[in-house]
């Protein structure tokens, strides 16, 4: 599924949002908590919500990033699930400074 | 003894130099805030230098050494919101330290008129590479060229039998000079704030300081007529007793007795050399002098069969002064630094650790204790909320790419 920036997230299985910065070089599923997340306002499939908070747990501000196809994801709303895409967990955003030597 | 409790200082610069002055500042206690490019942050994460590299020892090492106990923002500063929220820092802050250069700062709308006009009673502390004045003054720096080369460090340092001059011995040498330099200035224009009610601009540049360092070779090359001193030659030294040698296990010490004939008779009697004393060749300063070579060749066999730990004790013994030459990576087992608390082992998260070295000012014989570098960006939600700004004005913010 295309996720082109500024698309929307929602999480199936808890109250964490999102919203894509940069979209994935490779089409893939974004998942929260490991299930698919509700994209650009559609509906939700439906899944029982999760009880405890997972390892990654989504924490708004936070910039959460695949390294295989550079999608980005900001998160706008805390949630209890981690963020996934097409199985890879998200990792927190570090910055890219550029190449420097001396 | 946090001197500088309750002061703001807000960074905006990158590398070594300047950042090295706020860490001095934290060190003493101010809540330095450093702003840094949402995606690339300061380059000094990304910094190879001298065999170190990113993530070596499971920390980035230069990068923690300049930005301990600092806050991290992220703010594009070269957008009109980013410029904003960063005069918003600047309105309560009583310092801003900055290494970007004029057109630069003039550009970005944070030169000195723009940020005095916006808060008076702030100090300005530039950091150049050759000052703020004159034809090189827009021209960029580093310590290797504008402290260690420019300054003559670089050829005075040259042995006597090296084909180029030395180069820098490691990373930000020169930097962290300079950096404390700024810092210095910066506490004195403080004290001046509390009494004039006035914040000013205080400069310091790299060459500056290189020359600062260099004053007495400058002077006394200058005195001699010359182009340079005379670079000690550790075979034929003027002084012996004032000279560099090597024990039995092939580690250096020096020697540093200016006053020898003080202490040669006391030297010979420890390393068991009594018939040395009077050795009409060595008997003084003079003769010794003379006979640099043979008194040289003389002592270095004597020391080449003394292991470490003998040449320890019987130099100890004596009252002449001596040293060992440690290797940097030795310095952090000097129990006479750790007591002094002049090296500080900082543990991560991660279980690495790393020795800092705080600022060397001691207050009421105390040492700041000293903690990490910021993660990119990681207070910039705290300090923009600080401000009064939402997380929604903040995710705004972050989706515009303003804010990290």
């Amino acid at each position: 599924m295309a996720l082109p920036a500024g698309t929307k997230l929602a999480s199936a299985v808890c109250t964490a949002q999102g919203i894509v910065i940069r979209p994935p070089e490779a089409d893939g599923e974004i998942t929260c908590g490991g299930v698919a997340m509700a994209v650009a306002g559609e509906a939700a499939v439906a899944a029982e919500a999760l009880a405890e908070p997972q390892d990654g747990q989504a924490l708004p501000g936070k910039r959460y990033v695949d390294q295989t196809t550079g999608l980005e994801v900001l998160c706008t709303k805390a949630g209890k699930g981690a963020f996934a895409y097409d199985g890879r967990p998200l990792t927190l955003k570090e910055a890219k400074p550029l190449p420097a030597s001396d | 003894m946090a001197l500088l409790d309750g002061i703001k200082v807000v960074e905006v610069a990158i590398y070594a130099f300047v950042p090295s002055a706020g860490a001095a500042l934290a060190d003493w206690g101010a809540d330095v805030v450093k702003i840094e490019h949402p995606e690339t942050g300061d380059p000094m994460r990304g910094l190879a230098s001298y065999g170190i590299s990113p993530g070596d020892g499971g920390v980035t090492a230069l990068w923690e050494v300049f930005n301990r106990g600092k806050r991290s923002v992220g703010i594009n500063i070269n957008s009109p919101e980013g410029l904003k929220l960063l005069m918003s820092l600047i309105d309560e802050a009583d310092v801003f330290i900055t290494n970007f250069m004029q057109p630069a700062r003039q550009r970005l709308g944070i030169d000195v008129e723009q940020v005095l006009a916006r808060n008076p009673r702030i100090i300005y502390g530039r950091g150049t590479g050759q000052g703020p004045v004159g034809p090189d003054a827009n021209k960029g720096g580093f310590d290797g060229l504008s402290y260690w080369g420019r300054a003559g460090v670089s050829t005075a340092a040259m042995p006597p039998d090296y084909d180029y001059p030395v180069m820098l011995p490691g990373p930000a040498f020169g930097d962290v000079q300079s950096g404390m330099n700024l810092a210095g200035g910066i506490a004195a224009a403080l004290y001046n704030r509390e009494k004039t009610g006035k914040g000013c601009i205080v400069d310091v540049s790299l060459l500056g300081s290189g020359l600062w360092a260099m004053q007495a070779t400058i002077a006394g090359a200058y005195a001699r007529r010359s182009d340079n001193i005379v670079q000690h030659d550790r075979y034929r030294p003027a002084n012996p007793l004032a000279n560099i040698y090597r024990c039995a296990d092939g580690r250096f010490f020096l020697l540093g007795m200016l006053e020898a004939d003080r202490y040669w008779p006391g030297l010979c009697a420890a390393i068991d050399q009594p018939e040395l004393v009077n050795d009409e060749r060595f008997a003084n300063m003079k003769v010794r002098q003379a006979n640099s070579e043979a008194c040289v060749a003389t002592l270095d066999a004597i020391f080449a069969k003394m292991p470490l730990a003998e040449v320890f004790e019987r130099l100890n013994s004596q009252e002449g002064q001596w040293s060992m030459v440690e290797l940097p990576g030795d310095t952090v087992n000097d129990e006479q630094s750790l007591t002094n608390g002049y090296l500080q082992m900082v543990k991560f998260d991660n279980g690495a650790d790393l020795p800092f070295v705080p600022a060397p000012a001691q207050f009421d014989g105390e040492m700041p204790v000293l903690s990490r570098a910021p993660d990119h960006g990681e207070h910039t939600d705290d300090i923009l909320g600080a401000l009064g700004h939402s997380m929604d004005d903040l995710i705004a913010l972050k989706i515009a790419g303003v804010i990290a």
